[in-house]
């Protein structure tokens, strides 16, 4: 990854999968979730040259992206706005009730996972298999099939209860 | 609600993503890199005139020497160690997995809490210490208003800095509760 077009290649590769993961861990802040981003793939880029080339890429490149989202430790201003926005999702009509309130549910939900639980089902939900998250998050690959089932279950009757 | 709906759901998000170019993201790491050697050869300079200065006046020393050399010494030296502080957190981020990574930050605010009980005053009273040292020499060299007006500013200096280290040990303190509280 030692050229600006590998970086490029890398970069269009992952980046949406890498965003989208940001957006999860920000509550659906977009601001934030490009901040992230960006840092994220300035440190791939910085420290391209300490990438072994028979390793994962897509493995580095989460790992890192969940280090950076991990370690900015404000809180995200969406945190607030996602309860009001659900609490607004209640008193309208439920048929009114469309794709995006539900992804904002969504994000609401997955907001109130740890932050270990969440790296894990958004890196499921990015469909990252489960031996790279496995190796992301630093669990036992029978640890992570375990987890995600509970936590997509915690996440379903989170979803029910909240409509 | 079944479990392919999550999927679904997650899979329906916009796709037209607010994403930058890669050129983009190179410049700032450039730009970023080509910071940080800026600051690293401003401190190296800055602590090779402060060795050089101190050897040159080793046999006409005094108070006004030292403490110039206390203010400027103490300042250089937080600001290095900051750095490496930093340095070592970004090293980190890059080779730990998630959960080792999580445990290394809880270490890293525990350390930086130690460093801004201890470390911080010592190099602030250094500081003030150095300012000290320096007030009979402006008091004689310059007019009465031009040293009136170092006393204010100096003072006033000094207490923005308290709110600074303040507000940021209060930040870093809310950072430890969170990590442990994940």
């Amino acid at each position: 990854m030692n050229s600006e077009k590998d970086f490029t290649e890398v970069y269009h590769t992952h980046a949406p999968k890498v965003f989208r993961l940001c957006m999860g861990y920000a509550s659906g802040d977009e601001d934030l979730a490009k901040e992230w981003l960006q840092e994220t793939f300035i440190k791939v880029w910085k420290h391209r040259k300490t990438f072994r080339k028979e390793a994962n890429a897509g493995t580095w490149i989460y790992r890192i992206a969940v280090n950076v989202c991990l370690s900015d430790l404000r809180k995200t201003q969406n945190s607030q706005s996602i309860q009001e926005h659900m609490m607004a999702s209640e008193i309208a009509d439920s048929e009114e009730i469309n794709q995006e309130d539900n992804i904002h549910k969504l994000y609401g939900c997955i907001d109130q996972l740890t932050a270990q639980n969440k790296a894990l089902i958004l890196l499921e939900l990015e469909e990252v298999p489960q031996a790279t998250i496995a190796e992301t998050v630093g669990l036992a690959h029978g640890a992570v099939r375990t987890r995600l089932s509970r936590i997509r279950n915690a996440l379903l009757k989170c979803m029910t209860y909240e409509k | 609600m079944k479990n392919d709906t999550l999927q679904q759901l997650w899979d329906a998000q916009e796709g037209n993503l607010p994403i930058e170019s890669p050129e983009t993201i190179i410049q700032k790491a450039k730009s970023q890199r080509r910071g940080q050697w800026l600051t690293i050869i401003i401190l190296s300079l800055t602590v090779i005139t402060l060795v050089v200065f101190a050897l040159s006046f080793v046999n006409q020393w005094n108070s006004f020497f030292g403490g110039l050399l206390l203010m400027i010494s103490s300042l250089v030296f937080r600001i290095v160690l900051e750095y490496i502080s930093m340095y070592r957190k970004e090293g980190q981020l890059i080779a730990l997995d998630n959960k080792s990574f999580r445990m290394y930050l809880k270490t890293y605010y525990k350390n930086r809490l130690k460093v801004n009980y201890y470390i911080t005053p010592i190099c602030f009273a250094l500081y003030v210490i150095g300012f000290l040292l320096l007030l009979p020499y402006f008091k004689r060299e310059l007019s009465s208003g031009f040293y009136t007006y170092i006393i204010i500013s100096g003072i006033i200096s000094l207490i923005v800095l308290i709110v600074i280290i303040a507000h940021s040990v209060k930040k870093e303190q809310g950072f430890l509760r969170q990590l442990q509280d994940q």
